[in-house]
């Protein structure tokens, strides 16, 4: 007899064609235009960013007005005006300025922590839930570790203390000591709750049938960590990649807030909101209240981007 | 039981792992600790070798630490130079009021953000859960410095309710004051915590809510307040309980903000002081109790995990 | 304990008239349940045969109102008793979930509560709709346990679901089911998650229950064996429709239906040699949403003529106790000459393999 495949009568025990079919329906796509909006702005922020330097109508950063226009602004109290957009700080500089230069500095920053912090966590994540065992048991130790650092001890500790001032040679390329100690430390804090998501996600994965047949078919562990897992932890790690950013900027505002992030040769938003602060009721309200916006879009943006990326590509742990 | 004991080990281990570290790290980066610890005034040379000899900082670090510890255990931290009081005077006066702050933002996040949640749940797709949806997800995106600086302006500054720099008030002494002192710094706090708490809890309960045994429990006749808060309630609490463990840390680094802008003399204070003025003894006293909450508040939610679900208790029995 | 004592013994308990139950999706209305009347009489079991996607459990849903969010009763009456229950809104239709009517569900371990000691999950119905105390509602939960002939009851009062094996939990759930006397018991696949040893074992307990307390039974499956020695009726559904219904002994005497033979003949037998090839329906139960003109079940139908594709067949009876859709029913002469022609078909077929 020839060997056919019979059609057998499908088992109930499986959810039915109409309740996936029920499940399935998506809800009301709500984000779309903010996805499309947080995209939008986010390019036209890193646009001013990258180009402050070059941009003709970007006053730099630490320019003071002189003559005719200084005693114009002394009447006028840092209001948005045609030539000073975002108004001005007490001494007379301009807000737009600081906070486009801010902006090259904050994403630079937040940027240079999540691309660090998703190496290292995911590579620590990716052998922690792959090979388990004691290595697992070590890496989940320095996980709690990390995590039961209190964030802002750390902070406190790392910038305050290791890099307060200075530059740092790192042979190709000098940097400012704060700028270093910062990403250090923002990258700590990403490090652990990274390397969780990634070592959850590889150990579900490392369960799946086409691993175990590689593995069966005397597949080397780095080639299947490389070339089967690997690719499946992308798009968990990309969504997580921008509500990590999202966190990242509210930690840096804070820090930067208590003085403790870059503040020369120009601060970040999150400084420059609390050197405007005590002006508020003298009418430097509006040197606030821009650096504000700002931050609040930027990390809503990231947000915004990260949730849909998640909802994309159907990932729970990258959700908010 | 064996599963508490080993978890109980595993969460000392972690704190003497953080305080080790901290101490190395914040001794290593003083150019001179000792000199640090006699503070910015009386350092004679003299001085600064008899503190090195008192604090043992001649020592290899393992040898200082072991000294940390016993002085920990006794409770006799050493004296702050710059505040001119023992550390153990300083953290006990500071201690309470950001544990009370701590207290406040979750347990007020977590009696908000229960019935929030329940109903955007239950009402899944509906205005309601529309708008708080929305709203959480601003919330979450809004950074707390921006927060405080928004109450401190409207609710300090401008309108006057609450009093803009905060005092140390106890509640035993005049609660309506102590309310009145610490209400922005725990609002500051707890906006943030409420949206990740309804966040978890609602897309945990929206998955509850479709399985089998809810069906059931709906076919059995029973209420819809009945199903949510009794059968639906109690399986979506994991999530929310794992975020209430992870989010300590992040309430603490939020006080240290929250303390300073309003100026609550808490440890959050305390220790950005101590930072700054380089009062070393405080710093590690400060850092040793931060990672102490943490590690306990891991060890009680790890334990509430148990009394919630029997699986659980019965899986650890076991093993 | 119940009112059982003053119910009718015998009559109409449930007559259902034109039901039809749709689902609004984003692809577009699916029509899982479309047009289905019968009646059910008191202390009788009917059972409700199909396939998955055929409709079968959205209709015994439709009946006890515990529809998904997106599913509603479109048209038609269902007469519970004289109520017709397609009109009650939810708070009406609590009245009688669990104390008149209640439902025994598929998989056990994940409908009952994880996280709720089996003693106080049978116990809770009893507290809310008769006003138990704690005491007497456990005393209640108890001689349930009893009455399902659980191992060690009193054990099992104070244990969780998990603790239990499959036959346990589903008898515990039997337990829930039967704890406040209800008229009419619904069993959707109550042995599908369950060992092969225990089935037989919880159906008899069903049917035992049912004679006890002279209820109605309703009992959805896929299997036509399990129906055939537990129900008194069978209707066969198909693609939201009713295919073929008869009494249990008519119906295996004399199906009509080529969709009801086919089920049958999916179903291994004892008696035949153990390596006899089962005959499976080819293709796939129809789109709801755009069901196919005419009969829903031609395209699959070995049997199907033009008629079939264009004109849907209504359900006529043929006696008092069978009534079937079909335009070549099975022993039609039409029928007759197409079983033919398919066995000279396997017969070459056959030929051919050998050679």
């Amino acid at each position: 007899m020839t060997d056919i495949v019979l059609d057998t009568p499908s088992k109930p025990a499986k959810p039915s064609p109409l309740t996936r079919l029920i499940g399935r329906v998506p809800p009301i796509r709500k984000w779309k235009w903010g996805f499309v909006l947080s995209v939008a702005y986010l390019v036209v922020l890193t646009f001013f960013a990258v180009f402050a330097n070059v941009l003709p109508f970007i006053r730099r950063y630490n320019e003071l007005p002189k003559g005719a226009a200084a005693r114009k602004l002394a009447s006028y109290r840092g209001k948005p005006s045609g030539s000073y957009w975002f108004g001005n700080d007490k001494l007379g500089r301009d807000t737009f300025a600081r906070s486009v230069y801010a902006a090259q500095k904050t994403l630079t920053i937040g940027l240079a922590s999540i691309v660090a912090a998703l190496v290292i966590g995911g590579l620590l994540g990716m052998l922690a839930g792959y090979y388990r065992g004691w290595y697992d048991r070590v890496l989940s130790v320095i996980f709690d570790v990390l995590l039961a650092f209190p964030a802002i001890v750390l902070a406190l500790i790392v910038v305050g203390r290791f890099f307060q001032s200075g530059r740092l040679n790192l042979g190709l390329f000098q940097m400012d000591k704060r700028f270093f100690g910062v990403i250090v430390v923002l990258t700590l804090l990403s490090v652990a709750p990274l390397a969780r998501i990634v070592r959850a996600q590889t150990l579900a994965l490392s369960q799946r049938e086409y691993v175990l047949a590689a593995r069966g078919l005397g597949a080397s562990s780095w080639r299947i960590l490389i070339r089967e897992i690997l690719p499946n932890l992308l798009p968990a790690m990309f969504s997580v990649a921008f509500t990590g950013l999202a966190v990242l900027l509210v930690a840096e505002g804070g820090l930067a807030f208590l003085g403790f992030s870059v503040q020369l040769p120009f601060p970040t938003w999150g400084f420059m909101i609390n050197e405007a602060r005590p002006d508020i009721v003298k009418g430097g309200g509006w040197a606030v209240f821009f650096p504000c916006i700002l931050l609040f879009l930027t990390v809503l943006a990231f947000n915004v981007i990260g949730d849909r990326v998640a909802r994309r590509f159907d990932i729970r742990e990258a959700t908010l | 039981m064996r599963y508490f004991a080993q978890r109980f080990l595993q969460l000392i281990v972690v704190f003497l792992i953080v305080t080790f570290v901290t101490m190395v790290a914040i001794q290593a980066a003083s150019k001179d600790p000792a000199r640090d610890l006699a503070g910015p005034l009386n350092s004679t040379e003299a001085r600064v070798e008899e503190i090195r000899k008192h604090y043992h900082l001649d020592r290899a670090y393992p040898i200082r630490y072991a000294y940390w510890l016993k002085n920990l255990v006794t409770l006799d931290l050493g004296n702050s130079p710059t505040l001119g009081a023992s550390v153990r005077t300083l953290v006990g006066q500071r201690a309470p009021i950001t544990l009370l702050l701590g207290l406040y933002s979750i347990g007020l996040a977590l009696i908000l953000s229960l019935p929030i949640a329940v109903y955007a749940a239950y009402r899944r797709d509906g205005p309601f859960d529309r708008f708080v949806s929305g709203a959480t997800f601003a919330a979450v995106s809004l950074p707390n410095i921006i927060l405080a600086v928004l109450l401190g302006y409207f609710f300090a500054t401008k309108w006057r309710i609450f009093p803009y720099a905060a005092s140390k008030i106890w509640p035993w002494d005049d609660f309506g004051e102590h309310v009145r002192n610490v209400a922005l710094p725990t609002i500051t706090l707890a906006v943030g915590l409420i949206a990740i708490f309804v966040r978890l809890l609602r897309a945990d309960l929206v998955n509850t809510l479709q399985s089998d045994f809810i069906v059931m429990a709906r076919a059995k006749g029973l209420s819809p307040a009945r199903i949510l808060w009794r059968h639906a309630l109690r399986s979506s609490l994991f999530s929310l309980m794992t975020s209430v463990a992870l989010q300590f840390g992040g309430i603490l680094g939020g006080a240290v903000v929250a303390e300073q802008i309003f100026a609550l003399p808490g440890m959050g204070l305390l220790l950005f002081q101590a930072v700054q003025q380089k009062d070393l003894l405080v710093v590690q006293a400060c850092a040793a109790l931060f990672a102490l909450a943490v590690v306990i508040i891991n060890f009680i939610v790890d334990m509430l995990y148990a009394v919630v679900d029997p699986r659980i208790r019965h899986a650890r029995a076991l093993g | 304990m119940t009112s059982a004592m003053h119910r009718p013994q015998d009559g109409t308990l449930l007559e259902l008239r034109d039901v039809r139950t749709h689902f609004s999706t984003a692809r577009g209305i699916v029509r899982a349940v479309d047009g289905v009347s019968f009646t059910l009489e008191r202390g009788k079991a009917l059972g409700i045969v199909g396939e998955s996607g055929s409709g079968k459990t959205i209709l015994a849903r439709s009946i006890m109102g515990l529809l998904p969010k997106r599913g509603t009763i479109r048209q038609g009456e269902v007469l519970y008793a004289g109520d017709d229950l397609a009109k009650l809104d939810l708070k009406g239709m609590r009245k009688f979930w669990g104390q008149e009517m209640s439902m025994i569900f598929q998989d056990p371990m994940t409908s009952l509560n994880p996280l709720m000691k089996i003693g106080n999950q049978i116990g809770e119905p009893l507290r809310v709709h008769l006003g138990m105390d704690k005491e007497n509602a456990r005393a209640t939960a108890l001689k349930l346990l009893q009455d399902v002939k659980i191992p060690e009851p009193e054990k099992r009062l104070d244990q969780y679901p998990h603790e239990l094996s499959g036959g346990m939990r589903q008898r515990a759930m039997i337990a829930i089911a039967l704890a406040c006397g209800p008229t009419l018991l619904f069993a959707d696949e109550p042995t599908t998650a369950l060992d092969v040893t225990v089935q037989a074992q919880i159906l008899d307990l069903i049917q035992e229950q049912r004679r006890d307390r002279n209820m109605s039974v309703i009992l959805v499956t896929h299997d036509l064996g399990v129906v055939a020695g537990h129900t008194d009726e069978i209707a066969v559904m198909y693609a939201g429709t009713l295919a073929e219904k008869a009494t249990t002994a008519e119906l295996f005497a004399n199906m009509k239906h080529p969709y009801t033979e086919a089920l049958l003949r999916s179903i291994p037998k004892l008696d035949q040699p153990s390596h006899t090839r089962l005959m499976a329906i080819g293709g796939r139960p129809p789109d709801l949403i755009t069901p196919p003109t005419g009969c829903r079940f031609a395209p699959r139908c070995p049997y199907a003529t033009e008629k079939c594709r264009t004109e849907i067949p209504v359900l006529e009876s043929i006696s008092a106790e069978h009534s079937f859709a079909c335009w070549n029913p099975v022993g039609s002469s039409h029928w007759q000459s197409k079983q033919d022609e398919l066995a000279s078909n396997a017969g070459l077929a056959s030929a051919g393999g050998q050679a």
